[in-house]
């Protein structure tokens, strides 16, 4: 019973489903607040009132199967934690390089994920760290800025 | 006779050494900003047009026409190799490019492309050429109904392009919409779904989008594991870098596909190159003897929508050309180009200026043949990436991305958006969630929800209007085939099941 | 040379005569007023539409002409600030208070868009105004085989049957959507306005006799109506436009609307100090009077806009309160 009920729980699609319920009822609600019809023809509010409709029957669909499966499957999937942490701090890491980007400029930061991305993520020695992450922000700067003259965020040295 | 007199004078014009020069010049560019994501012809030839203003308009126009279609073609180098949609239209390539990649067909896959985009651009010109004045009018009587039910039938793809589950492709076509819908509504003026932040009145980029979920998901699911499987295998040899025939036997129907879909789309000033390549894949898909193999790498996949976006190019000419309408971003600039030079593009300009027209022309056909030669020994080159370890190749990725999203709106809001959507990305993948609905329900929901309000406001509310009309008629039955046929399928299967239960 | 031509344009012009003099003194002796300020890098040239917009190509064309006809010692380095609707790029310009080396191009829209959004915390109010550059005039097209011979005839028409005849034009705050307004109200007719996000799609549904009307630009209308497509009943513009001498203005059809010019300019910052102003100011008038920048205008179909820094804020007032008006009675909700 026990293991039912958490296989349920960890069950992406149950999960999915709520969230997707819960945006559809947002979108629903919002588009009530607006015209569903005017005078001259459909409103602003009245394609969002039925895709948001159709998203909280769908996702309700999917939130009753969900429990039915796991009801009658023997083998709930078990989630990877560790696999899913690796992803979700390689999303960290990106989000982090975009909030430091406006101060330190782009070459920087990306010398910067790259090496963490070599030494820690994927743990290889000091040596092909740094001459990678020095390497990809030289040719960042000669292929973009240089021959292509795209600007860059720009640091406070320049970079 | 009078177009072969024609193209032998736009020949002529075409094949001047100067000519020749600038025609390379702009493929080649072309090429370079198709492969750099963000970067796009659009923005190119923006800023080269004060360039142009010292040359003769003739061959301004042929090195600009250069750099528009030879965007197409490098559009699909970045989407095969790392999953990165280098243009719009290249979003539908990924689908099957990446997934040739991987399974170590990277070679076959830019081959495909580089040849598809070839023929089908080459009949874009041949369309341009033959058909472009009676076009142009028959473009003129689609209006409001008629595109709600070409977009109707975009959305009807998503029954082809969902994997496991239809809710789950239904839901995630849902989640474009909604993307679509944020913004500005034109109509009333109402924003929606901004959050009142000022930066989403104009809604979210679609790239910004595409890269996220394409190129970013990708990368934080594949980085889930340390050295993982999911390292590409390297193509070695020629023989590994081309195509087999088997191969291009198999995107026979597709060059022609992608061809006339591609074309025929173009040529409506309302629709765009991304539509037009959805379309031509789900038709390739719906008349597949395999269909349950697309999105697992096969080459027509990947033959399919790179046709499509590259006639598109040759269609979308014919009402800039012979109408003055343009019909998506690029031929706007286009146009803007033809006003500075002091010319006056409309339905008069082909007879006033034979010339520019033939000129142009003849030039497309060269530079098509340019680009094959330019783009195939490219290939093994553009192959080596591959090579890298995953540890290098996921960074580059990473720098990419940022550099295509900002070096276009130089704001740190949509790599915030980028960031976001790698995340959604990568959920989505790891929940089993197809992606390309998502992208489709974004590409199309804006276009679908204009359309039928349009239509509503020409007919007084009538609801008539969206299928008396025999064109929007007959793309609605033919939606409603498309929704009806996994339901054949279903029922096939069970009655091969029930037969063979019985026997 | 330069003043000479200078005065040639004086005899030229026949309006804001004082305005121009003072002007002229100005360029006769530049160096007396203006010694004080030089920029000392490149101009930042802020534009708030991707490569290729309207506003872009004009800003890219204010660039190549600096440059040819040697204005200004430093070079201009465009930077599209896109997304909000300008919003993000007047949110840049008020962050650059004080900057004497950054300029923009503004719109009616960077007038109009605070007026109803609550999502804009700046407005041109914030920043410094340097020149107004161009007036774009519009024309009312219908297709050549309308039964509409003037716009009168449209009007009686539109007043026979309420709310069915089109109009294909952009959003609904757009100057098309404006002039419809005034002309709705002025005459007590209605019909109905279709919004289309591109202007090849505008036309393309008047061509294809999708809708009755459109408002649309001169050199947008040129080929269609010479090959015979299109037929003008009307010009929005404060005088005939030179290649449209036949055909009426608003107000001299009988409708006593006020005009709606589209309107295109420069600004720079707030705090900016009065040398940087009038180094400016005189730039833009210099390229003003260019020929190459009078070709444009009339490659373009463009009225000569121009009005320095002072004339230029009269104006924005000016304007800022007739949109308020117009919007309000439109139905729009305005929140400044």
């Amino acid at each position: 019973m026990l293991s039912n009920k958490r296989s349920m729980l960890i069950n992406g699609n149950f999960i999915s489903g709520l969230v997707l319920a819960a945006l559809g009822s947002y979108i629903f609600t919002q588009a009530l607040n607006w015209d569903y019809m005017t005078i001259e023809g459909p409103g602003p509010g009245f394609f969002p009132y039925w895709y948001g409709l159709a998203m909280v029957f769908l996702s309700l669909l999917l939130v009753a199967s969900a429990i039915l499966e796991a009801r009658t499957s023997e083998n709930p999937k078990t989630v990877n934690w560790s696999e899913v942490g690796r992803a979700l701090s390689a999303w960290l890491l990106f989000s982090l390089s975009v909030f430091l980007m406006k101060y330190l400029g782009f070459l920087i930061v990306l010398s910067a994920l790259t090496w963490f991305v070599i030494k820690f993520m994927y743990q290889q020695n000091q040596k092909i760290a740094i001459t990678t992450a020095i390497g990809i922000s030289v040719g960042f700067y000669f292929i973009f800025a240089y021959a292509l003259q795209l600007n860059f965020p720009v640091g406070p040295l320049g970079l | 006779m009078e177009i072969l007199s024609g193209l032998f004078n736009g020949f002529s014009i075409a094949l001047q050494p100067l000519n020749l020069l600038w025609c390379f010049a702009g493929v080649f560019l072309g090429t370079v900003v198709g492969i750099m994501p963000g970067l796009g012809p659009a923005a190119t030839i923006a800023m080269l047009l004060p360039l142009t203003f010292g040359m003769p308009p003739t061959s301004g126009l042929i090195m600009l026409a250069g750099i528009y279609y030879g965007a197409k073609y490098g559009g699909s180098t970045t989407a095969i190799l790392l999953n990165v949609p280098g243009e719009s239209a290249s979003v539908v390539t990924c689908l099957d490019g990446y997934q040739m990649a991987r399974n170590g067909r990277a070679g076959a896959a830019l081959g495909i492309a580089a040849i598809s985009s070839f023929v089908a651009g080459t009949v874009g010109v041949l369309g341009l050429m033959l058909l472009a004045p009676p076009l142009a009018k028959i473009a003129l009587s689609f209006s409001s109904p008629e595109y709600f039910a070409l977009m109707i039938l975009g959305l009807a793809m998503v029954v082809l392009l969902a994997g496991d589950s239809m809710i789950k492709a239904l839901l995630a076509m849902l989640f474009g919409l909604w993307i679509a819908s944020m913004g500005i509504d034109l109509f009333t003026d109402a924003s929606r779904f901004t959050f009142g932040s000022a930066e989403l009145l104009d809604g979210i980029d679609f790239v910004v989008v595409a890269i996220g979920i394409f190129a970013l998901g990708e990368v934080f699911a594949n980085m889930e594991m340390q050295g993982g499987a999911s390292l590409l295998p390297v193509p070695k040899g020629m023989r590994e870098l081309l195509p087999t025939m088997a191969e291009l036997k198999a995107c026979r129907f597709a060059f022609f596909n992608g061809s006339v879909v591609g074309f025929i789309i173009g040529v409506l000033p309302g629709a765009g190159s991304t539509i037009a390549s959805f379309i031509s894949y789900g038709l390739e898909k719906a008349v597949s003897k395999h269909p349950e193999k697309f999105g697992t790498g096969v080459p027509e996949g990947v033959a399919a929508p790179e046709g499509a976006n590259n006639s598109e190019t040759g269609g979308a000419l014919v009402p800039l050309l012979t109408l003055g309408i343009p019909g998506s971003g690029t031929t706007a600039i286009l146009l803007a180009a033809f006003v500075l030079w002091g010319l006056r593009p409309g339905p008069l300009m082909i007879q006033d200026n034979p010339e520019l027209f033939w000129g142009l022309v003849a030039s497309m056909y060269v530079g098509n043949v340019m680009l094959l030669i330019l783009n195939l020994p490219l290939i093994p080159l553009f192959a080596q990436i591959l090579k890298l370890r995953e540890y290098i190749l996921y960074p580059i990725i990473f720098g990419i991305s940022i550099v295509g999203i900002y070096t276009s709106s130089s704001s740190f809001f949509d790599c915030w958006m980028l960031s976001l959507f790698g995340l959604l990305g990568y959920l989505m993948r790891r929940l089993d969630y197809p992606t390309a609905p998502l992208i489709l329900g974004l590409v199309l929901g804006d276009s679908m929800e204009r359309a039928l309000r349009q239509s509503l406001m020409m007919s007084q509310g009538d609801l008539s209007i969206l299928y008396h009309r025999p064109i929007a008629a007959t793309l609605l039955f033919i939606s409603l085939l498309l929704v009806c046929l996994p339901l054949f399928r279903n029922f096939n299967q069970w009655r091969i099941r029930a037969i063979e239960d019985n026997g | 040379m330069l003043e000479k031509v200078s005065l040639k344009m004086l005899d030229l012009s026949n309006s804001k005569k004082t305005g121009m003099a003072c002007l002229f003194i100005y360029m006769l002796s530049p160096f007396s007023l203006h010694a004080d300020f030089k920029p000392t890098k490149p101009i930042e040239f802020v534009v708030h539409t991707g490569p290729g917009g309207g506003s872009d190509l004009l800003a890219r064309f204010i660039v190549q002409t600096v440059e040819k006809e040697n204005l200004s010692p430093v070079r201009f380095q465009i930077n599209n600030k896109t997304g909000g609707s300008g919003v993000t790029a007047m949110t840049y310009m008020a962050e650059k208070k004080g900057d004497t080396h950054t300029i923009a191009v503004f719109t009616g829209n960077w007038l109009i868009t605070p007026l109803t959004r609550s999502e804009t915390k700046v407005s041109v109010k914030d920043m410094t105004p340097i020149a107004r550059l161009v007036l774009e005039p519009a024309l009312i097209a219908v297709k050549s085989d309308a039964p509409y011979k003037t716009l009168k005839d449209f009007i009686e028409a539109a007043k026979k049957s309420p709310g069915m005849l089109k109009q294909s034009g952009g959003s609904s705050t757009s100057r098309d959507n404006v002039v419809r307004q005034l002309l709705m109200k002025s005459t007590g007719s209605n019909w109905t306005f279709i919004s289309f996000p591109g202007g090849g799609e505008r036309i393309s549904a008047l061509l294809g006799g999708h809708v009755n009307v459109m408002v649309i630009e001169p050199q947008e209308a040129g080929e269609h109506i010479r090959a015979g497509s299109l037929r003008v009943i009307a010009q929005v513009a404060e005088k005939r436009l030179p290649g449209f001498s036949n055909i009426p203005t608003l107000k001299e059809a009988g409708f006593n609307i006020p005009n709606v010019p589209q309107v295109r300019g420069i600004v720079m910052s707030s705090g900016i100090p009065v040398d940087v102003i009038s180094y400016y100011e005189n730039l833009f008038y210099r390229l003003s009077k260019t020929a190459t920048w009078r070709k444009y205008l009339e490659d373009q179909q463009f009225e000569d806009g121009y009005q320095k820094s002072a004339e230029l804020s009269h104006f924005i007032d000016g304007y800022t309160d007739q949109m308020r008006e117009i919007l309000k009675e439109a139905g729009a909700k305005v929140i400044r």
